[in-house]
């Protein structure tokens, strides 16, 4: 058996397309990444050597320091968002006793395959501080809470994390439904003649069998908020300032409109090495802690 | 017999040949250029039918330039890819420059004479600084305008405001009304950039042009004065709530439909805002801190225009024939410009004209002998830190959530 | 199939009024996911003036037809349609053919560096796509393939690539190792048991990433224009938007159109198959145990 599971060959041919593919149009790119990031290059022409001149300029700006922060409040927006109500409607999609399951499956994910575009000029709409439905509704209701959601130097990072939690909350979505679908109805049974409720079910039997499916969720959201942006770009241009930029748009700006390549790099290679620490710790937290997994013999729970 | 059989299949055979090589062969050059208003559509649909009758063996291949902000040039030039013929900007064009993706011109300007045609006072858009020419201009100088609605004005009895002093009085009546005073697209780094300039030249003629070229220091007392004065507009109301994520077609409907009294664009809008507003819409004077101050500087304005028009790429097979057409398509560009979109600042003597100027190109073109001095578009800038700093920082300024010594803080900063 | 009938009586015992709530907050945020597709077909009717001043969310006041004349006349439609398709069916294929197989080794088969494998693999997951657009264009430039299907599929591919093998990664684990076991002592060979027992029990998976692949590729941006932009009988669906957006002034409503044409169908589809996705989850769950 062992022998038959460390065939060399097999194995190699196994990984081989995917590595090529990945090796030879992303990891070599990342390469450069960090390697033009020591450099003063505008992109196209030669390179000037400069150590870590360009990580030393980028630290001492004010902007980075917001970035960091500005990444950190955006994945935990969007993880703490899409991840609750992801699972809750997971939970309801696949509990057979909920009516119009199929059209809520359906309806959830819609906002994924929408184009990002028009999602943010919806929300712009929404947002916005004079005429915007969020405004207006608030002053029916009577509660005195008009913002400037857009505007606002420590409000505008929420609103646009806002908007990309509200969207992808459907992938996420999918993606816990996938898991849960894989979990057999025997154990929802046995949960039941156990006499467990609903929540308990879920609580103490569902959820932890979909460890590893949350752990790709998180790493997805945490870096999804690190990486942002998309929204950000064409919300509010990094604005109002710059209290709307990250990382990733630091870099783009200096790229593409100061061409200073080299400079926008190191924004890059930061902007990975925070993801590599992000999936590090989860891996930690998500560690197979006790005997208990997910059970290999089948029908029997430990 | 045969002898004389093969020198005629011979003979058959070579004017088989050579007469295709003879005929006209077509080419085929891909011009990257923007495409999406009537403003580019218009011009360039033009330059393409006169195109046809000049040179019938050209065909032009469009490819549409994206607003992201020179990143797709950009990728192109890294995978020494470029189109034959593109348009370029001021911003990007030391890049391309060293990398030798860039057609020095001269000779072509000379042969078509496109060099003669430009006008005098369009020379710098011509020359780069090593005396070259790396690209055929069309635009002329460009200003930042002041418009106001002269209806919502008369409406509200508000008089057209030359100092500070009379502005805040103006916002106050307007805020009052409800109507939003000035609409500003702030989510554009260039306007909210315009708009410290229009307030800075009444301080110093330079502007931020002087900032960009180093002649003067955004901690001198003129630029503190300018950017205090920017801030206690925006506290008092001057811009609509909202200002940094408002775009350009947004603020402008705003404008157009009535519900703002003052809008500031460049001097291309004429044309939009005179058919929808007609008469009601005019320019003014940009408001200055005293009455004295107004009179002194009410001809120093803001905006010029900038290095950019069509660029010929080296690599190309046909590059002598792309650059010849680039040039082509440039003075019919100032053609068009002149005769369909009413226009007429432009890089080229054409030797047209027009008699059916909207009122305020009317008045601009009278008021250009009379100005002083200029300054210059954020894409017209050279130093481009300088120009991502200003940018992002009176963005800043407009939003009223930094305070004065941060922003300028911030730019000292990114200067040194 | 019996087993249905026991649920019934607990059924009853638990439609309190927490259920109540629940529904209703069901039906709410349906409403909230579904209201952006009437939201943007309104909006592809709409001029300028009413998308910002007079009428930002409700119906049209005066409808115009000619968005849509000009999204559809502005471009060709059916061939940027068309690339788009075949740049998406390429893509989701090489990427879950190279994915799967990929996961299988590293998370069934034995050997020493396969974790390294896999974060290794997982870095293309940190990478924000403008960050290696330049040497990524390089790279595809180099190996001639610029203006080709492949520059864009294989980058595309590529990209996707981390995201396909972390969800296949989790699946694969759950399998019991026994079915190797079993298939092993049955006479198949290593690949044999791969393609007729691992990849069916993967099922849900497939369908997941071929969702999210098709549609990461349908919708890109940033690469096919710097890839495809300049050649135009390759272009895809998402590089039609630029013929709305002016240097200063967008064409909205029209944009809207086009983006419209462009969405529905990916809608659509994912509408009259989500029978098919359901199907097939359900039926590789019943495979188990």
């Amino acid at each position: 058996m062992k022998r038959y599971l460390s065939n060399k060959w097999a194995i190699a041919l196994f990984i081989a397309p995917a590595l090529i593919l990945f090796v030879g149009f992303v990891f070599i790119p990342i390469v450069q990444v960090f390697y033009y990031s020591l450099f003063d290059w505008d992109g196209v022409n030669k390179a000037t050597f400069l150590g870590l001149d360009n990580y030393v300029k980028l630290f001492g700006t004010s902007a980075f320091k917001v970035a960091n922060l500005n990444g950190l409040k955006f994945g935990l927006l969007i993880t703490v968002y899409q991840i609750f109500f992801a699972t809750l409607f997971a939970l309801a999609v696949t509990d057979k006793r909920v009516p119009f399951r199929k059209f809520f499956r359906t309806a959830y994910f819609i906002p994924v395959v929408l184009s990002v575009t028009i999602v943010c000029q919806l929300w712009v709409s929404i947002f916005d501080a004079d005429h915007g439905l969020l405004n207006t509704l608030m002053d029916r209701l009577g509660i005195e809470w008009r913002q400037n959601w857009l505007n606002g130097r420590y409000s505008a990072i929420w609103a646009v994390a806002f908007v990309n939690a509200w969207q992808w909350m459907g992938y996420q979505f999918a993606l816990i439904v996938a898991g849960m679908k894989s979990i057999p109805q025997d154990f929802y049974e046995a949960a039941e003649l156990d006499g467990c409720t609903t929540v308990q079910t879920h609580w103490y039997m569902t959820l932890p069998l979909l460890k590893d499916t949350y752990n790709f969720c998180l790493l997805v959201s945490v870096t999804g908020g690190i990486k942002a942006f998309t929204e950000i770009q064409i919300i509010t241009r990094g604005g109002p300032g710059t209290a709307t930029n990250t990382l990733a748009y630091i870099m783009y700006r200096q790229a593409f409109v100061t061409h200073k390549y080299g400079y926008g790099l190191s924004a890059a290679a930061i902007l990975v090495l925070e993801c590599l620490v992000v999936i590090l710790i989860l891996n930690w937290l998500f560690r197979d802690r006790e005997a208990v997994k997910v059970p290999k013999k089948g029908r029997v729970m430990a | 017999m045969k002898k004389f059989l093969s020198l005629i299949l011979v003979l058959a055979l070579a004017l088989a040949v050579m007469v295709p090589a003879m005929a006209e062969e077509k080419v085929t050059l891909k011009i990257y250029a923007q495409y999406a208003d009537d403003d580019t559509m218009v011009p360039y649909d033009y330059a393409k039918e006169k195109l046809a009758e000049a040179y019938p063996n050209v065909e032009l291949e469009l490819i549409v330039q994206a607003q992201d902000d020179g990143a797709t040039l950009l990728g192109l030039a890294a995978a020494h890819n470029l189109p034959d013929i593109y348009q370029t900007g001021a911003g990007i064009m030391p890049t391309l420059r060293g990398s030798n993706q860039m057609m020095v011109l001269n000779d072509v300007a000379e042969k078509t004479g496109f060099a003669d045609k430009v006008f005098e006072s369009a020379k710098n858009f011509l020359y780069a600084d090593d005396g070259n020419i790396y690209a055929f201009p069309y635009a002329g100088n460009e200003y930042v305008l002041w418009y106001i609605n002269k209806a919502v004005f008369a409406d509200a009895g508000v008089e057209v405001p030359t100092t500070y002093e009379e502005l805040l009085n103006a916002i106050e009546v307007f805020k009052n009304k409800d109507i939003v005073p000035l609409a500003l697209f702030g989510q554009e780094g260039w306007i909210t950039a315009a708009m410290f300039d229009v307030i800075a030249t009444r301080y110093n003629a330079g502007g931020i042009k002087a900032l960009d070229n180093g002649s003067a220091s955004i901690k001198d007392e003129a630029y503190v004065n300018a950017a205090q004065t920017l801030y206690d507009l925006t506290k008092a109301g001057l811009f609509q709530t909202g200002v940094t994520s408002t775009n350009y077609d947004q603020a402008s409907e705003l404008f157009l439909s009535g519900k703002a009294a003052m809008f500031l664009n460049g001097q291309w809008y004429i044309e939009d805002a005179t058919k929808a507003l007609g008469d009601d819409v005019c320019w003014i004077a940009y408001p200055a801190p005293t009455a004295e101050e107004f009179e002194a500087s009410k001809h120093a304005f803001s905006g010029s225009g900038s290095v950019a028009g069509y660029a010929v790429n080296p690599d190309s097979p046909n590059a002598e024939l792309a650059a010849e057409v680039a040039a082509f398509i440039s003075e019919k560009y100032c053609e068009a410009k002149i005769t369909l979109r009413n226009n007429p600042l432009v890089a080229v003597n054409t030797g047209l004209t027009n008699d059916t100027l909207p009122p305020m190109m009317q008045d601009l073109v009278a008021e250009i002998p009379e100005m002083t001095s200029t300054t210059a578009f954020t894409w017209g800038l050279t130093n481009q830190v300088f120009t991502e700093a200003i940018g992002t920082w009176t963005q800043a300024l407009v939003s009223g959530e930094y305070t004065v010594e941060e922003v300028i803080d911030e730019i000292a900063a990114a200067m040194e | 199939m019996n087993k249905k009938k026991e649920l019934r009586p607990i059924e009853r015992r638990h439609r309190g009024p927490g259920a109540v709530i629940f529904s209703v907050l069901l039906w709410l945020y349906a409403v909230i996911s579904l209201y952006p597709l009437i939201w943007m077909i309104f909006y592809s009717f709409k001029s300028n003036e009413e998308i910002f001043v007079k009428n930002p969310f409700g119906p049209p006041i005066s409808w115009q037809l000619s968005n849509y004349v000009n999204a559809w006349t502005k471009y060709d439609v059916p061939l940027y349609f068309k690339n788009s398709v075949i740049v998406g069916v390429a893509t989701v294929a090489l990427t879950i053919v190279c994915a799967a197989m990929f996961t299988f080794a590293v998370a069934r088969l034995r050997w020493r560096a396969r974790e390294s494998a896999r974060t290794f693999i997982a870095l293309g997951m940190f990478i924000p796509v403008q960050a290696i657009m330049v040497p990524l264009v390089k790279t595809v430039s180099n190996l001639h393939l610029m203006n080709t299907y492949l520059s864009l599929i294989l980058p595309y591919a590529a990209i996707n690539l981390a995201f396909a093998c972390m969800v296949y990664y989790g699946f694969f684990k759950t399998i019991p190792t026994e079915m190797e076991e079993a298939a092993c002592m049955d006479g198949a060979t290593i690949y044999q048991t791969f393609f007729h027992v691992m990849v069916p029990l993967v099922a849900p998976a497939t369908i997941t990433i071929l969702i999210y692949v098709f549609l990461s590729a349908w919708n890109e941006f940033i690469l096919a224009n710097v890839l495809v932009g300049t050649t135009a009988n390759l272009k895809t669906l998402p590089l039609g938007v630029l013929f709305f957006q002016g240097q200063f002034t967008t064409d909205w409503g029209s944009m809207g159109a086009t983006m419209v044409i462009a969405s529905l169908p990916a809608v659509l589809i994912y509408c009259l198959f989500s029978e098919q996705v359901e199907r097939a989850m359900t039926v590789s769950g019943a495979v188990k145990g």
